[in-house]
């Protein structure tokens, strides 16, 4: 049984990040995203430090450097001197 | 068991969640990235093609709800395909982005570098800049999709309402010209099936005679192999007397649903193989596929009023009416399936035939009309057998209901409402079988959940005898059965009842797909899986937690030869540790952000700290209580003016058992801000002391020889330390002695003071030692009795003194009798 739990346990802790994007700040300052969700444009402001979870279902952002990127909705947004990488 | 099941549904859940789009994935390997952007171009002009013309559908004024519900599901794929497309480019992205940073900063005004950086750099911008243009356009298409999926959405509300209240003319249906519409309707259905038939006879009949005969088959092995699973629960049995509810509601509900299953089966498979061996033709499969349909539900509603009303068997009745209206209930609602079954029938045949408005309206109006007038008599019904043998109609308010729903429909029939009248009557159908069904579904599981109820079923029965269960197990296994029961029904009812209201599959697909993964309200997105999957975490965590905990204390400590104290502390720090970190992965399992509690932790911290200050207060000295130890589980303390053994610390409060049993819940706070006695801290060793005192002129150095004696005699006094005679004091009466001594258990002090009292006085007699007991003064007073003057009453009091004295006197030689050693006295 012990098993049974243990093999739970490493699928939830691989099924349970994987409910929404989530956006970082490493950075001292406020970045700004902007989220393209269900026909409506909202900025994002992540605050330093923070961790935001966003588009469960599927999004454009436009990242701090002007880029334009689709995100599926699993995906973590990690913002580190400026620039905000995809993982 | 439960564990494998519940590894199956994380599986599901972790293969639902982890799609990524691999294939644009592998789009973007092995492509250079000006062919990436013309395919991806490509891609999305032609779902701006696709959206085009949906956009244009939509416009459409024929389109009808089913119509707008798949362009709207088109429409979902599109935006999804989209984005897909604008993942695409995320890897090249990435490449040109890290190439720029490789490239480092544009220099500054006025400075140079090598053109061959500048030409790269330049290179590269310009491809990022056509990567999101391509992207943009992507981004562009989903904006407009939702804007089309909202608008479909108030086109539906638009078109239902418009339904409803649209009001018709009768006077145009219900003319002469209406009939003969009518008839050459009917001659046009004969010639079309009639042509189709001798077709079919003349070159298909063995085709036709091999589908049906395969359609048999399969819904003979559903209708058999259900039988001979569920056998007895299927027909109600005649000769049982009494079947118990359970009983009954589960003949209701299989033989409701097996017989419609099977047909169904049937039908679908009869349908399925016609269409493999191309037998029908024309509008004929559209006819049939309504014949078949309506001849189900009148089917379905027959056996669900004949299983609920049972008009030949009372015994197995679920609702108690009398036999002739059950036959009565029976009766109408086949004969409102029937007509509305028809009604749906005919208008699929106009549909396809293209006949008049008119006729529609004819035919709906004559149906609903005639489903009204059976709702009033339903509802008109006496069918319950009052204690004088009349008849009481039912409860007022499904009386009125009925009758409502009944006058409405015709009303609004007569009016020219026919939508809305015909909506109603469907509904009261449809709906109404389904609730029923479900109903008697929420019955039956009530009454598997009940005390002793699933221990009556054959499933119970069998695992009572075929599996080590005890009772209370299959109990709790039957609440799970009907807590199970319940979900399946919500599950399988909920989408039906909803479909009947008019929403289309879509819509509760999109709607189950949201509700599992989360609807977003501000910035709060709360998911019905997220939730689930924080309590599953929780719970997993729990146990876990509750494991360890177990073998830590039984395995690890106990073998080690831990102090009971520490290893009560570690056991509920450790207790307190897992529930803690389990209930913080279940809320991050949840998905509820942290941060969030925390921002309203701190609004509320000032209002927390000065309401909850004293259970803070307690739970932080609960802790230090736990680190600092300066008691244990069974420790005799004294606290204020509680003293006794400590039974039990929690974090909160410590229960402490006095020695008269009684039980003393006392703060932690108090044991930590108060002085707190512990009589065995280190060790039980403690100090008794006896007081006596001997007459003036008494052998001052015999008795301190006698009472050392004594002292050190005793089996329980420890010789060190050595028991001490204390020559006290010159009192004004005696003089005072006073033994001290120690003991090893100070649990056993009162039976070392008993013991050396006693033996004092037997050495104190054997030696003429006296004890002197200060003498108390007497004052008399003058005050003279009165004589008395009621002999009698001295007399029967006299009587009573002397039988209250020769009680006494058997009474002890009773207890001296008996002699009974008692346990071993308290301390104090």
């Amino acid at each position: 049984m012990w098993k049974s739990v243990v093999t739970a346990i490493a699928f939830l802790a691989m099924g349970g990040s994987a409910f929404a994007a989530s956006a970082v700040n490493k950075d001292a300052q406020t970045r700004t995203l902007i989220v393209t969700e269900g026909g409506g444009k909202t900025e994002l402001a992540l605050a330093a430090g923070e961790t935001v979870e966003f588009c469960p279902n599927g999004c454009f952002v436009t990242l701090p450097n002007g880029d334009l990127e689709a995100l599926t909705g699993s995906e973590t947004v990690e913002i580190s001197g400026g620039v905000a990488r995809i993982k | 068991m439960i564990f494998r099941l519940l590894r199956l549904i994380l599986v599901a859940m972790v293969a639902v969640a982890a799609q990524p789009s691999l294939d644009a994935m592998a789009q973007a390997i092995g492509h250079g990235s000006a062919q990436l952007i013309a395919d991806q171009t490509k891609v999305i002009q032609d779902l701006t093609a696709k959206a085009d013309g949906l956009e244009k559908k939509i416009g459409d004024p024929g389109e009808d709800d089913a119509g707008l519900v798949d362009i709207r599901l088109q429409l979902e794929d599109i935006s999804r395909a989209a984005l897909n497309s604008a993942l695409a480019f995320r890897s090249r992205l990435n490449d040109i982005n890290n190439r720029i940073e490789v490239l480092g900063p544009a220099p500054a005004q006025g400075q140079q570098e090598p053109a061959i950086v500048a030409n790269e750099r330049a290179a590269l911008t310009a491809e990022k800049a056509e990567i999101n243009a391509v992207v943009a356009s992507a981004q562009n298409l989903s904006i407009r999709i939702s804007g089309l999926v909202d608008k479909i959405a108030t086109m539906r509300s638009e078109l239902f309402r418009s339904v409803l209240t649209k009001r018709y003319e009768l006077t145009d249906a219900l003319s002469p010209q209406g009939f003969s519409d009518a008839h050459d309707q009917f001659t046009g259905l004969y010639k079309a099936v009639a042509s189709w038939l001798t077709f079919a006879l003349k070159f298909k009949f063995q085709a036709i005679l091999a589908a049906t005969l395969m359609a048999l088959a399969l819904a003979a092995v559903l209708l058999i192999g259900g039988r001979r699973l569920f056998g007895r629960i299927f027909e109600p049995n005649p000769s049982v007397e009494d079947p118990s509810y359970l009983s009954r509601l589960s003949v209701a509900f299989w033989s409701t649903l097996l017989p419609t299953a099977a047909l169904v089966v049937f039908f679908a498979s009869a349908v399925f193989f016609f269409n493999y061996y191309n037998v029908l033709r024309g509008d004929i499969g559209t006819f049939l596929n309504a014949l078949l349909a309506v001849v189900a539900m009148v089917f379905c509603v027959n056996r669900l009023t004949n299983a609920a009303l049972e008009p030949r068997l009372p015994n197995w009745r679920l609702i108690p009416v009398a036999t002739g209206p059950a036959r009565w209930l029976v009766r109408l609602a086949t004969a409102m399936a029937v007509v509305l079954g028809f009604n749906y029938f005919l208008s699929v045949v106009n549909e396809k035939m293209g006949s008049p408005l008119s006729l529609t309206i004819a035919r709906s109006f004559v149906a609903t009309i005639i489903v009204g007038v059976i709702l009033i008599l339903m509802g008109s019904l006496r069918p319950f057998r009052a204690e004088d043998g009349s008849r009481r109609p039912w409860p007022a308010w499904l009386r009125f209901v009925a009758i409502g729903l009944g006058l409405s429909t015709i009303a609004a029939a007569l009016l020219g409402y026919i939508g809305l009248a015909l909506f109603v009557s469907v509904q009261v159908v449809v709906t109404g079988t389904t609730l029923v069904t479900a109903y008697i579904g929420f019955l039956s599981a009530r009454a598997i959940g009940e005390e002793g109820g699933f221990a009556d079923t054959s499933v119970g029965r069998w695992l009572s005898v075929n599996s080590s269960y005890e009772d209370t197990a299959l109990d709790q296994l039957g609440l799970v059965v009907s807590i199970a029961i319940n979900l399946m029904i919500v599950l399988v009812f909920l989408p039906l009842i909803l479909l009947m209201w008019g929403f289309q599959p879509g819509d509760i697909e999109a709607w189950a797909y949201k509700l599992a993964t989360g609807v977003t309200i501000g910035s709060v997105t709360i998911s019905v899986l997220g939730i689930l999957t924080g309590i599953v975490v929780f719970a997993i965590g729990y146990f876990l937690t509750r494991w360890f905990q177990g073998w830590l204390d039984g395995s690890v400590m106990a073998r080690g030869k831990v102090d009971t104290g520490v290893r009560n502390s570690i056991r509920l720090a450790v207790g307190y540790a897992g529930v803690a970190l389990a209930g913080l992965v279940g809320i991050s399992a949840a998905g509820i952000d942290l941060s969030n509690l925390a921002l309203v932790a701190g609004a509320l911290s000032l209002g927390i700290g000065f309401g909850l200050q004293n259970v803070v207060s307690n739970f932080v000295s609960g802790l230090i209580l736990l680190a600092e130890r300066p008691f244990k589980v069974g420790d005799w303390i004294v606290a204020g003016d509680v003293s006794g053994t400590v039974r039990k610390i929690s974090v909160r409060a410590t229960e402490i058992e006095t020695f008269q049993r009684q039980s003393v819940i006392l703060p932690n706070s108090n044991l930590i801000n108060n002085a707190v006695g512990n009589w065995t801290h280190r060790n039980k060793l403690g100090r008794v002391d006896i007081k006596v005192g001997v007459a003036y002129g008494s052998d001052v150095r015999r008795v301190h020889a006698l009472l050392l004696d004594i002292a050190r005699g005793h089996p329980m006094v420890l010789k060190n330390p050595e028991p001490f005679a204390l020559f006290a004091n010159f009192g004004a009466a005696a003089l005072e002695f006073e033994i001290r001594v120690f003991v090893a258990d100070v649990m056993n002090g009162s039976i070392v003071q008993n013991d050396i009292r006693f033996a004092i006085l037997d050495a104190f007699e054997d030696e003429h030692i006296e004890i002197p007991s200060t003498p108390r003064a007497v004052v008399e007073t003058k005050k003279q009795e009165s004589w008395p003057i009621d002999d009698d009453k001295i007399e029967v009091e006299f009587a009573e003194r002397e039988r209250l004295e020769a009680e006494a006197a058997v009474e002890q030689a009773r207890l001296a009798k008996t002699k009974r050693r008692g346990r071993k006295p308290d301390p104090s």
